[in-house]
């Protein structure tokens, strides 16, 4: 369903569950045994995410579904313009640019990295239509043209140059999604790793770094040092949302406030400095700039949250049903922590963990009494409706495709926290 | 040229060879008169001994001492595990030679003193020139940054034990973490490299960042062909090792204003220099120091990789081919092409070829532009071309 994978590419990264993490799925490859099929049935077979009403524990770029799910474009009612229809052209030509991006002279590494781009894989990139809508949304007359040698100022040039941010962005997130999972001695000890999990961890490595430097490469493209310092801090974010993530300790963990930095760090940074390197790519100004990183910032939180929902609830409302992924993995989340306020007896069972499983129903137990699940549903709806605000503060514009762009992004806020999947 | 080779092989051979900068602190132990204003020598072979010659790192170690200095404040990061991963090593006593730095340095001074005499007024000249070296200092921290990035994830890629005397990343913290601290080391020069505000510059860099992961990749993924051709093997070093410091020289001549012609000169010296530098180690992985002469660490050739000596030594024995396809697991294997190394050229040639890139890399300094002022720099200068000459040239 159109609504089912929307937003299923900003999930938590958590510790690699192997069934489900992309380079796993692309070590099975080497073993030449899959045995993870897509559930859903749509798509192609041995490269794509298995699609289940779990959670994925791990980001690939989607499923690939037919676009002519006409019951997209008419929902509750009324009929709305899919966002993503939007841009989906413009969308392609970046894929396969991206994908000749990735072609190197090592064909090891080439196939390693283009796992991710292949056809199929991709089905509807949330990112790059966020950043693609945005820079139509944007494309306002600017009274201040950007200094010379910035992307140019040709309209048609700065289209490419903000296509280079949609492309830039989807490599880092993917190579960030291969340094996850870089695989520990004690989990190779564990078992887990085998000739093709010590080689699938260096090519992890090496394939995240050559996306990386890729990325460095498009980057310094744009000439725009100040769209440069937005990415590197991107990363730098990425690394620390990460590494809060492996090493938090325990006072930490039921934080709220530590809970949301690492959110921003893992989710939104990404979403919220792009946006506002679109706006700096057009020349806007320093406002209007923040508009669009505001933007970013609430709906990748608002994305965040809902995600940490449907890991309890699944698609029906009831608790319990979703995968329960990042409880099982000692990952405390929003609902989590709003129900140790109501009950604090929760702290010590968080404190004893979760490899044993009746913890876990203890907690869903805690849970299910509280207005946890409510309370972070409330919250997704603020953010979601803070990123609405900072569209309708955009300057004025009579332009039709403005306008329909900047419907699309509100929109978008709206179906983050309606999606039950 | 007794200097520069001694210096060379004070290099534990048991350091890693992927350290090319990395030289434990303990090696620097040549002894240097340091006279301020002795005559330049005009004879790059005469014998060290009878002439005094000035330490080129002396000429530079205050400012080397900050770099490092800032460098270490420069690994901040909200969580602590995380900075102290990405600090770890820059620590004191474990940042290697900072040969890098050391270069990019003098570099800087020489590109300084043969640009023509600016028109502005004093102190704006002397603002101007403070503000320049800060600069200019940034490019060697961003420099080193990204060296100990690549430093860090080859050891992860290596499964590495140990790196400049102490235990590598990876085994203190674990290969995620390390391979994370890479990442947001990789990415800090990167936002101080934006600093800059100078796209040219960012550009090089970044360049030379591709050419890292790149140069890693031709390693670990060469066929057996590619893995014996000369060719590869020279591209897959340039990558490895030279890009780094030829396009950092580069960009620090261009911070300068130099021309482009003389920009290109920084880039051909810091190209040669490296690239001399890496043919060493590569002999040395064999030869070991003069004290050990024959004891090599061999780390090469034990993990497989193949290098200037016994490429040449193929040339001369092609049944070395047939050796080296059977891998060197087995080291009786490692024993035979030992064997043939030692009865061909193989050493003799690579040396030849480190002095060929040594002499292309004095060269590039020589070619630059004559400098008309009088100051004190101008004697600076001569010491310069000196020591960046000095710095390579090897004894035969």
């Amino acid at each position: 369903m159109a609504r089912a994978a929307l937003l299923c590419l900003l999930r938590h990264r958590t510790a690699a569950a192997t069934s489900t993490s992309p380079l796993s799925t692309y070590r099975c490859q080497l073993k030449t045994s899959n045995s993870k099929t897509p559930a859903a049935g749509v798509g192609r077979a041995s490269f794509c995410r298995p699609f289940s009403s779990k959670a994925a524990v791990n980001d690939v770029i989607g499923m690939d579904f037919a676009n002519t799910d006409s019951g997209v474009a008419v929902m509750e009612g009324k009929e709305r313009l899919d966002p993503f229809s939007l841009v989906a052209d413009e969308l392609s030509v970046i894929a396969s640019r991206l994908r000749s991006m990735v072609v190197v002279e090592v064909p090891n590494l080439a196939s390693a990295a283009e796992y991710f781009f292949k056809i199929g894989v991709e089905g509807k990139r949330f990112r790059p239509t966020v950043l693609l809508l945005m820079a139509t949304a944007l494309n306002v007359h600017v009274p201040e043209l950007p200094p010379a040698g910035v992307g140019d100022t040709l309209p048609t040039d700065l289209r490419t140059c903000q296509q280079r941010i949609a492309e830039i962005t989807e490599m880092i997130h993917v190579a960030s999604l291969l340094h996850d999972d870089v695989l520990d001695d004690a989990d190779k000890r564990r078992g887990v790793g085998s000739l093709n999990a010590v080689t699938g961890n260096k090519l992890a490595v090496l394939a995240g770094d050559f996306l990386l430097s890729r990325a460095c490469l498009a980057l310094a493209s744009l000439k725009n040092t100040e769209v440069v310092t937005l990415i590197a801090t991107v990363v730098e974010n990425l690394v620390t949302g990460e590494t809060m993530q492996l090493t938090t300790a325990s006072k930490q963990r039921f934080s709220m406030e530590y809970y949301m930095q690492k959110t921003y760090n893992k989710t939104a940074s990404l979403l919220s400095n792009s946006c506002k390197s679109i706006a700096i790519l057009a020349g806007h100004t320093a406002e209007v700039a923040m508009l669009a990183f505001e933007y970013g910032k609430n709906l990748g939180l608002a994305f965040q949250l809902i995600d940490d929902v449907l890991d309890f609830t699944g698609t029906s409302a009831s608790l319990g049903k979703g995968s329960l992924s990042d409880i099982r993995h000692g990952i405390i989340t929003a609902p989590i922590l709003f129900a140790m306020e109501e009950f604090p007896q929760l702290r010590a069972v968080v404190d004893q963990g979760f490899d044993n499983p009746a913890n876990v129903d203890i907690a869903l137990e805690y849970l299910g009494k509280s207005s946890g699940i409510q309370r972070t549903k409330e919250l997704a709806m603020k953010h979601a409706n803070l990123a609405a605000a900072a569209i309708d503060s955009l300057p004025e514009s009579d332009d039709e495709d403005v306008i329909r762009s900047r419907q699309a992004l509100v929109d978008l806020t709206q179906r983050v926290i309606t999606r039950n999947k | 040229m007794t200097v520069l080779f001694s210096r060379v092989i004070t290099r534990i051979s048991g350091t890693p060879r992927k350290t090319l900068f990395g030289c434990p602190q303990h090696c620097q132990s040549l002894v240097f008169s340091t006279s301020c204003l002795s005559s330049t020598d005009s004879n790059p072979k005469g014998d060290a001994l009878l002439q005094e010659k000035v330490d080129p790192f002396s000429l530079v170690a205050d400012e080397i001492s900050l770099v490092s200095k800032r460098l270490r404040s420069s690994a901040v990061a909200k969580v602590p595990e995380l900075a102290s991963a990405a600090g770890y090593l820059f620590k004191e006593g474990v940042e290697g030679k900072r040969t890098c730095s050391t270069v990019l340095l003098l570099m800087a001074t020489a590109m300084d003193i043969h640009r023509s005499e600016s028109p502005l007024n004093c102190i704006g000249n002397t603002l101007r020139i403070i503000e320049l070296r800060r600069r200019q200092q940034l490019i060697a921290e961003i420099t080193e940054m990204i060296h100990v990035a690549s430093l860090i994830h080859d050891d992860v890629l290596d499964d590495a034990d140990t790196r400049r005397g102490i235990g590598s990343l990876n085994s203190v913290v674990g290969n995620k973490l390390a391979v994370l601290a890479g990442d947001f080391l990789l990415f800090r020069a990167l936002g101080a490299l934006a600093s800059l505000k100078n796209t040219v510059v960012v550009s090089l860099l970044v360049t030379a960042v591709e050419n890292l992961v790149t140069g890693e990749t031709m390693q670990m993924a060469a066929t057996i062909e590619q893995h014996c051709s000369m060719e590869y093997y020279m591209q897959k070093t340039y990558y490895k090792t030279a890009s780094l410091i030829s396009n950092s020289c580069k960009a620090i001549a261009l911070l300068s204003d130099q021309t482009p012609g003389v920009a290109m000169l920084a880039f051909e010296y810091g190209k040669n220099l490296g690239l001399a530098y890496q043919f060493i180690d590569d002999i040395l992985d064999f030869t070991g120091t003069s004290a050990s002469l024959g004891k090599g660490s061999l780390s090469d050739i034990r993990q497989g990789i193949i290098t200037a000596p016994i490429l040449f030594a193929m040339e001369e024995f092609p049944q070395l081919q047939a050796v080296i396809e059977q891998g060197f697991n087995n080291p009786a294997n490692v024993d035979t092409a030992l064997e043939y190394l030692w009865k061909s050229h193989g050493i003799q040639r690579t040396r030849e070829l480190a002095t060929k890139h040594a002499n292309l890399a004095a060269a590039a300094i020589d070619s630059l532009p004559e400098s008309s002022s009088m100051d004190v720099r101008f004697s600076l200068q001569a010491y310069d071309k000196n020591f960046l000459i000095n710095f390579v040239i090897l004894d035969q």
